[in-house]
């Protein structure tokens, strides 16, 4: 045990060291609130490794004018509201001008009303819940898109590959279901036969009974809407082992290099909604060079840039106001219409960003784009 | 002190071997092939160096080097002690209580908000001390209960429009009549099989929670609840009172304090009743208890009720305070926590409860700094308390020596 | 008639894992009354230690020309590593607790559990690891029922085990010591046995089941994460304690019945509620069975 007293102890050196090496210049604060521990502690991850790489850019391009630096202060939610409350709350006391986070939409909540006490600007990078931005918070603002959006563009995929049945599954969190439940409504109304609507619930990891249950209906098609990749991938490997040929269509949670590197063969011919991703764009190309410089790989998920595009939108309007006042940056915000890495990025009166989503194939294990709602057509490279 | 490091040296040679060969095929061993022995020799050659300094001086200290520096400490401490033994227990309160009202004035919302946290901790730690510490019941699935309270309140207030102080009885009703189902089928049973009965209906409750759409709303949670509202004397236009929703944090702080303060009360006066006596009796040995003429069956479902509705009405006043609740507050963990808590600090003993919660929700907040090590930092210090001391900080002094226990 | 079989076979798969969890959770449970929270992440250790190794063998090319003699060698590596992690959690934070509260050693249990859990996951990274594919695939088929060979040989090895660990405990010396240390530890010292030394080896036993069982979970569904331990740590105890504390046979029972009736209460009524299922099974149970399925006689042990 003397090891891992003594590993506490050196730590908390380093950490005395790094917070009063800190505390001179004058900074700009801006925090970031994810999950970094706790079993969604990938995704949490990612979010603030996409705040610290639209740092890097920014402070490469030179930085903001009337500040020496930038400071993140990345807190742990660990997805539980209290946990997320008191994380808003020491935000608070480190004085940030504005936070990107949470993750869950339970955390967001709860921390979004705390912060809202205190005029801070909240972006959240993941957070689907409607209610998010509904509760005229006047700093609130979304940067994933909402569900209704996300399942329009499923459904008409759903209808473009003339799918007569489908079978819904979800794994009971506040953004999977949500999605889900507006899937089985669009399609209820496009024609397409809800076979059912199954759950399944967090942490599980043997889908059999479910996917068994599947099978014995034989759907056209299995929509799969689900927290996040490790997950997808589990339920991929373990749909084709026990052979269902349905067109499998899922969401942007399962976005991410890891499904198809667990998944493997598995995770071929899968379809998914993500935001049109432009990856020859300047703003991609930018973040994903500082995204691996930070991790080490230049493998990202969905979370990591949008929580990319948060930060750069937030330091944009400060810098572009010049000051730290709330409504002014909130002003500069609404303003903004500028190509993003994840997609062109504007925001309505509420909070919310506009959004184009589009179906990516997996093949060759890559994601590519495959098909667009908007104008019904195949993209050019996968004719 | 050359001895000293040989008699050390050895375990310490050996620990630190061992723990060599831990940590290489985790940090060395790389997926594409290769080997690396750096990271991890670093890694380890780290701690190592840490670890000969603090062995250092933990041998120096034991060889009684460090006696001029820590003794005026010791004594100061002592002298503390001292003084507060010998003060009368009313005064001893009162200061306690001024400290505790005065804390807000001089501290900043994230110390307000971890005081809040602490506050309700003490509320459910005492609760469920009535349980293990008292009647010596393991209950895994005490956060149940406090899940019952939260939600129960925030559907009374959503959709009836109640108020948190109206709805406190009807609250502690559910979370009574919740805590006897749960103890009625776990009467029979004891030991480890009335834990996993236990865990197993914190799960069922919180799956519940997160099922039942039309009812909790499953895992988008109920928004929108009303924090406590109460009179709050104004000088605005001369004397008068307010009725106010108390949103800012120092204005929950006192009514969570004057939650605690109940629940601190409620469970001091059980404990000194004939109740607590009984209880402590089915503790320390059922057989004799039931011999003596004590009523095991209802005693011990009393026993459930009572947690249960100090976690209720606890439960009631987090779902206010958020104004928002949802499944994930009420996972196995929490129980954990709680039973943690209650056991660290000392099984019986109220102030040894309330230093355990003060322990356990305070520390994961310091650890904050250390952002990803945090939870490491936590399970480490969490094995450590306990090994130095294994009954509690604490320990209650109306704890018996368990037959079971006393033959080793 | 098909789907039900189907279904019956991914019950006694999962229940099979489950089993094989709960046999090593059992062993040490049975010798000092303890709910191990740690061997969840033994369990996890043994998956990635796994992952290190046949990724490893995988890439300097081993894996494709000897799958059997790799993959044996790393299983036995993953449990010797197992055992090292067990043995130093063991004299670390339960040795000195045994005299004390049994709930105190529950806690220190608890506190080494989140210290591995985030040692795991601050040294291989967040993120899910795959494994190999080089036996996943691949089956029978009946018709419309599928096997795969990974479900044949879960099954396999569990039942195995079950049969080595019987042997071990009612054939062996060191199985006579272990019953005996768990009967009554001054006795047994009196007689000249040494408990410390018998629950260390519990202990290994215990760790090195963890590790097989992880790297089968791992290989079977194709990936390891940090906190793969938690939830099937719980679902072990379940089934331990169903079949009653202490009883080899009894983790075996327990562990598939808890398997079966997730499957059946998902596939036939609703998998949302499927852990309710097994949870109000396990509570009826113990209702009318209050020392589980295969347990002995009341003992007077409380909290």
């Amino acid at each position: 045990m003397k090891f891992k007293k003594l590993k506490l102890f050196v730590l908390t050196i380093i950490t005395a060291i790094f917070i009063s090496a800190g505390a001179f210049a004058e900074t700009l604060k801006i925090g970031s609130m994810g999950p970094l521990t706790g079993p969604y502690a990938a995704d949490g991850n990612d979010i603030a490794n996409g705040v610290r790489s639209a740092i890097a850019v920014i402070e490469d391009e030179g930085g903001i004018e009337g500040f020496d630096k930038i400071e993140l202060f990345a807190e742990d939610t660990a997805c539980d509201p209290r946990q997320a409350v008191a994380a808003a709350n020491k935000l608070i006391n480190s004085e940030v001008i504005g936070v990107i986070g949470a993750y869950c939409s339970s955390a967001t909540i709860p921390a979004s009303e705390v912060l809202a006490e205190e005029d801070i600007i909240m972006i959240t990078p993941a957070s689907t819940n409607e209610k998010v931005t509904e509760r005229e918070l006047k700093y609130m603002f979304r940067m994933c898109g909402r569900d209704d959006d996300q399942s329009k563009a499923a459904v008409s995929f759903l209808k473009y590959k003339k799918a007569k049945t489908v079978f819904i599954i979800d794994d009971k969190t506040t953004y999977s279901q949500g999605l889900a439940e507006n899937v089985a409504k669009g399609c209820e109304a496009a024609g397409i036969k809800v076979i059912l609507h199954d759950h399944v619930n967090q942490g599980d990891k043997d889908f059999s009974a479910v996917l068994t249950k599947l099978k014995s209906k034989a759907p056209d098609a299995l929509y799969m809407s689900l927290q996040n990749s490790a997950t997808g991938s589990l339920m991929a490997i373990q749909a084709k082992r026990i052979g269902i040929e349905a067109t499998i269509l899922s969401q942007d949670a399962v976005y991410h290099p890891q499904f198809i590197d667990i998944a493997k063969d598995a995770a071929e011919g899968i379809y998914l909604t993500c935001g049109f991703m432009d990856k020859g764009t300047e703003s991609y190309k930018n973040f994903i060079a500082k995204f691996q410089k930070i991790t080490g790989t230049d493998k990202s998920g969905a979370y990591s840039v949008y929580a990319y595009d948060s930060a750069i939108t937030l330091l944009k309007a400060i810098k572009k106001t010049g000051g730290t006042d709330p409504a002014k940056i909130k002003e500069a915000m609404l303003k903004m219409n500028y190509q993003g890495a994840s997609k062109n990025i504007s925001f309505k009166e509420n909070g919310d960003s506009s959004s184009s989503y589009i179906i990516f194939k997996v093949e060759n294990k890559n994601f590519k784009n495959h098909w667009n709602p908007e104008t019904g057509e195949l993209f050019s490279e996968t004719k | 002190m050359i001895q000293e490091f040989k008699s050390k040296g050895k375990n310490y040679l050996i620990g630190l071997i061992w723990f060599f060969l831990l940590l290489w095929p985790l940090l060395g061993i790389h997926s594409d092939g290769t080997l690396s022995f750096a990271k991890a020799f670093y890694v380890w050659f780290y701690i190592f160096c840490a670890s000969i300094i603090v062995v250092t001086v933990y041998i120096i200290h034991k060889k009684g080097l460090t006696l001029p520096l820590v003794k005026p400490l010791a004594s100061a401490t002592n002298k503390i002690y001292g003084y507060a033994a010998s003060m009368p227990k009313p005064v001893l309160f009162i200061i306690i209580g001024v400290i505790a009202f005065l804390f807000p004035f001089f501290t900043e919302r994230y110390a307000q908000d971890t005081a809040i946290n602490v506050l309700i901790y003490i509320c459910l730690g005492l609760g469920l001390n009535i349980v293990v510490g008292m009647a010596g019941l393991l209950d895994l699935g005490y956060i149940a209960f406090y899940g019952v309270g939260a939600y129960t309140y925030a559907l009374l207030n959503t959709l009836y429009g109640l108020s948190f102080w109206l709805s406190l009885p009807i609250v502690a009703i559910f979370a009574g009549i919740a805590g006897c189902i749960v103890g009625y089928p776990t009467l029979r049973m004891r030991g480890d099989y009335l834990a996993i009965v236990t865990l197993g209906f914190g799960e069922i409750i919180r799956i519940i929670f997160n099922n039942w759409m039309q009812l909790t709303n499953g895992p988008n949670g109920i928004l929108g609840i009303k924090p406590p509202a109460a009179l709050i004397p104004s000088f605005a236009n001369g004397f008068s009172f307010e009725y106010l929703y108390l949103k800012k944090l120092h204005y929950l702080y006192y009514a969570a304090l004057l939650l605690a303060v109940f629940t601190i009360i409620v469970v001091s006066r059980l404990s000194a009743s004939r109740i607590g006596r009984a209880w402590e009796a089915i503790r320390e040995d059922e057989t004799v208890a039931e011999m003596t003429g004590i009523n095991t069956f209802s005693l011990k479902l009393l026993a459930y009720a009572t947690g249960a509705v100090l976690g209720g009405i606890a439960g009631a006043f987090f779902a206010a305070r958020m104004r928002f609740v949802s499944p994930e507050s009420f996972t196995f963990i929490e129980s954990a926590m709680v039973l943690s808590m209650v056991v660290l600090g000392g099984m019986g003993s109220i102030p040894g409860i309330i230093l355990g919660v003060i322990a356990l929700i305070a520390l994961p907040e310091v650890f904050r700094e250390f952002e990803l090590y945090r939870m490491l930092a936590f399970g480490a210090s969490m094995t450590l308390m306990m090994l130095f001391r294994p009954k509690g900080l604490i320990p209650s002094k109306r704890m018996g020596v368990r037959s079971e226990e006393k033959e080793e | 008639m098909e789907y039900f079989i189907q279904q019956l076979i991914n019950g006694l798969t999962l229940g099979g894992i489950y089993a094989l969890i709960a046999l090593g959770y059992t062993m040490v449970y049975g010798i000092i009354q303890l709910i191990n929270f740690a061997h969840g992440e033994f369990f996890a250790a043994g998956g990635y230690m796994g992952v290190i190794l046949l990724s490893f063998l995988s890439a300097n090319g081993y894996l494709a020309t000897n799958p059997w003699l790799c993959l044996s060698g790393s299983i036995i590596l993953a449990m010797i590593y197992c055992s090292l992690l067990a043995t130093g959690v063991e004299k670390i934070a339960y040795k000195p607790l045994r005299k004390s509260s049994r709930l105190s050693v529950l806690l220190s249990a608890l506190g080494m559990s989140i210290f591995i859990q985030n040692g795991l996951m601050l040294t291989q990274g967040v993120y899910d690891k795959p494994y190999p594919s080089i036996f996943s695939g691949g089956g029978f088929d009946f018709g419309n029922i599928k096997i795969s060979y990974m479900q044949i040989v879960i099954l396999l090895i569990t039942i195995l085990l079950l049969v080595f660990l019987n042997i071990l405990v009612f054939k062996t010396r060191i199985g006579k010591a272990m019953r005996a240390t768990a009967q009554d530890k001054t006795m047994s010292s009196l007689v000249g046995i040494k408990s410390d030394r018998v629950i260390s080896i519990t202990f290994i036993i215990g760790a090195s089941l963890a590790a097989a069982a992880g790297i089968m979970v791992g290989m079977y569904y194709g990936s390891v994460g940090y906190n793969m331990g938690f939830v099937p740590g719980i679902k072990a105890f379940a089934a331990a304690v169903l079949g009653g504390i202490g009883n080899i046979t009894g983790a075996m029972i327990g562990g598939l019945l808890i398997g079966i009736i997730e499957i059946f209460g998902a596939g036939y009524i609703s998998s949302e509620y499927k852990d309710v299922f097994a949870f109000i099974i396990l509570i009826g149970v113990l209702y009318f069975m209050p020392t589980g399925i295969m347990g002995e006689n009341v003992d007077d042990t409380r909290v």
